[in-house]
């Protein structure tokens, strides 16, 4: 145990994702050891990532205003939605600058054994867009897990009766890889999901 | 397939310790507690990925550790190749081949193989099919790698359905997509059981034959939860489909015991002698020589499957056994295959092989180069 103050910070820290004990410490001393303003600089980000980050009315993504940049920009095709598990997935699809449509950010997956059912999940909302915005597809990008195959398969159960066409994203062979390398369970899904040429 | 040589650190009673066991037979002596469990268990950990005594990770690293580590090198054929796996107790898993990571150690499942005898063995015939539907998924994972994944999908699929069943939610859209994900997985760990099963019949029967000397028939069969035979050239999406059948079936018996009550979790494959259960009907002899069987057959399987014999573990196996079933026993175990086998009374292991005292966290070579009788 530490001086209260410098413990707290430990505390605080090591409740990080990702962050032990010894690295929280480490943190701590370092931050002792700076320059005042720097830490000052970094308490500062905190709180002002805090107070001045929203969440977007429309999109969920997280936004400094009523509305992210992709809902703000008009130029992004109107109609087609990418439906995603968590904002930072957003960055992730927009990295691959295939897609020019707009988002929807679920909050999660469906998982009864952390008690989140489509309830927990922004899917309701997404209901209300389909009902309010001219929207003819939906992309479903959940993550290629149990929990994220579930949910696309509620989204399209609950979605197709609306008549907008729902996707889900293809699972294959890494662009640039050997066939030799790929893994068996890969190669299944790619044979599965084959295209015609 | 072949251990070539295997290091231990802070894995469960070894601090530090290199060994190099012989390509062929090794006989691992040494009082009880002595720690050749442990050897054997670290060797089939790398195979398997868990511990033969179904214990979680951090129960194998040892007292005080924060890590253990296995390292390994394993050939097959001419192949060598290096394994490293450190488990930890506060992360992840991590392994390594031939110094790169890797990103699942599930990848590191057919690197090596091995057959393991225990002394628990006649649980696998005397008790719940749980034990025999796992004998058949790690047969699978032998022959198979992905088989694990399906496994863990199709585990992970029922925990989250039972989960929705336990909170009394009445939803049948929710409930029809956790069905879907469930037969899914689902049918891909059935179709490898019936492909499993089809391997292991034929050299099943003659192992039993092997070992009894006499004319009983040794078989295996498969009994699907919703009862009946299943049909062993049905695809994984046949499979897939009678699952969502028989979970439709059932929906309502799922709601009330807020469970699910049929699927490949409750399915129940059978050992037969002569067309009878040997569970029920067999004698303590016949269930002794048919669990026997049932690892030689493994063995032997795998090894005409993959072309290679896998390393073969025999952990206080003879001890267990009357006088006349061990030299039935040993005179079967399979030549060119690399074999451990430890033994606190080495008069009991009428087998011939490299000798090795184990103790005090060390593992040194016996006196004599091979003893036995």
């Amino acid at each position: 145990m530490f001086e209260g103050p410098v413990q707290r910070l430990i505390d605080e820290m090591a409740r990080l994702p990702g962050i032990g004990q010894k690295t929280a410490q480490r943190l701590a001393f370092h931050l002792l050891s700076v320059e005042e303003a720097d830490a000052r600089r970094l308490a500062a980000a905190i709180g002002d990532m805090r107070d001045q980050v929203s969440v977007c009315e429309r999109c969920f993504n997280v936004a400094s205003g009523d509305l992210c940049g992709i809902c703000r920009d008009t130029r992004r095709d109107q109609s087609i939605l990418c439906v995603v598990e968590r904002p930072q997935d957003i960055v992730v699809v927009e990295r691959s600058q295939e897609f020019r449509g707009l988002y929807h950010v679920l909050g999660g997956s469906l998982s009864p054994i952390n008690g989140i059912g489509p309830g927990q999940l922004r899917i309701g909302e997404l209901t209300d867009r389909i009902g309010r915005e001219e929207i003819a597809e939906i992309i479903v990008a959940t993550n290629p897990t149990i929990e994220g195959d579930a949910t696309a398969m509620y989204l399209a159960r609950e979605l197709k009766p609306l008549g907008v066409r729902v996707t889900r994203l293809a699972s294959g062979l890494p662009v640039g890889g050997d066939l030799d390398y790929a893994d068996e369970l890969t190669l299944g899904r790619a044979l599965a999901g084959r295209m015609e040429l | 397939m072949k251990v070539d040589w295997v290091t231990l650190g802070n894995f469960r009673s070894y601090d530090t310790l290199e060994w190099e066991p012989d390509p062929g037979v090794n006989l691992l002596l040494g009082a009880n507690g002595a720690g050749k469990t442990n050897l054997l268990e670290a060797i089939a950990f790398l195979s398997t990925l868990r511990s033969f005594r179904s214990v979680p990770d951090t129960g194998l690293i040892g007292d005080g550790g924060a890590a253990a580590v296995i390292r390994a090198g394993v050939s097959s054929g001419d192949r060598e190749r290096l394994i490293e796996v450190e488990l930890s107790r506060g992360g992840p898993r991590r392994a390594q081949l031939e110094k790169s990571r890797l990103q699942k150690t599930a990848d590191l499942l057919g690197v090596i193989r091995v057959v393991a005898f225990l002394p628990e063995d006649l649980d696998l015939v005397k008790r719940g099919p749980a034990y025999r539907r796992d004998l058949l998924d790690a047969v699978a994972v032998q022959l198979w790698a992905a088989a694990h994944h399906d496994q863990t999908e199709l585990d992970r699929a029922l925990r989250q359905r039972n989960a929705f069943l336990k909170s009394g939610l009445r939803d049948d859209t929710t409930l029809s997509v956790w069905d879907a994900r469930l037969a899914q997985s689902g049918g891909r760990v059935m179709s490898r059981r019936a492909r499993v099963i089809e391997t292991l019949a034929p050299h099943l029967e003659m192992a039993y034959a092997d070992i009894a000397g006499g004319a009983e028939r040794a078989a295996i069969g498969y009994v699907a939860s919703w009862g009946g035979d299943i049909a062993p050239e049905a695809t994984a999406a046949e499979f897939t489909t009678s699952i969502m059948e028989a979970l439709e079936r059932s929906r309502r018996a799922d709601y009330e015991r807020r469970l699910t009550t049929v699927g490949p979790h409750r399915d129940e494959p059978v050992l037969l002698l002569d067309g009878s259960d040997t569970r029920t009907h067999g004698s303590q002899g016949e269930q002794r020589t048919m669990a026997l069987a049932v690892r030689l057959a493994a063995h032997r399987a795998v090894a005409d499957m993959t072309g290679e014999p896998p390393v073969l573990l025999l952990d206080d196996v003879f001890s267990e056994l009357d006088a006349d079933r061990s030299a039935a026993l040993a005179k079967t175990l399979p030549p060119d295959t690399q074999t451990m086998i430890t033994s606190a009374r080495p008069e009991d292991v009428p087998v011939e092989g490299r000798v090795w005292r184990v103790g005090e966290g060390r593992v040194r070579p016996a006196g004599g180069d091979t003893v036995g009788r």
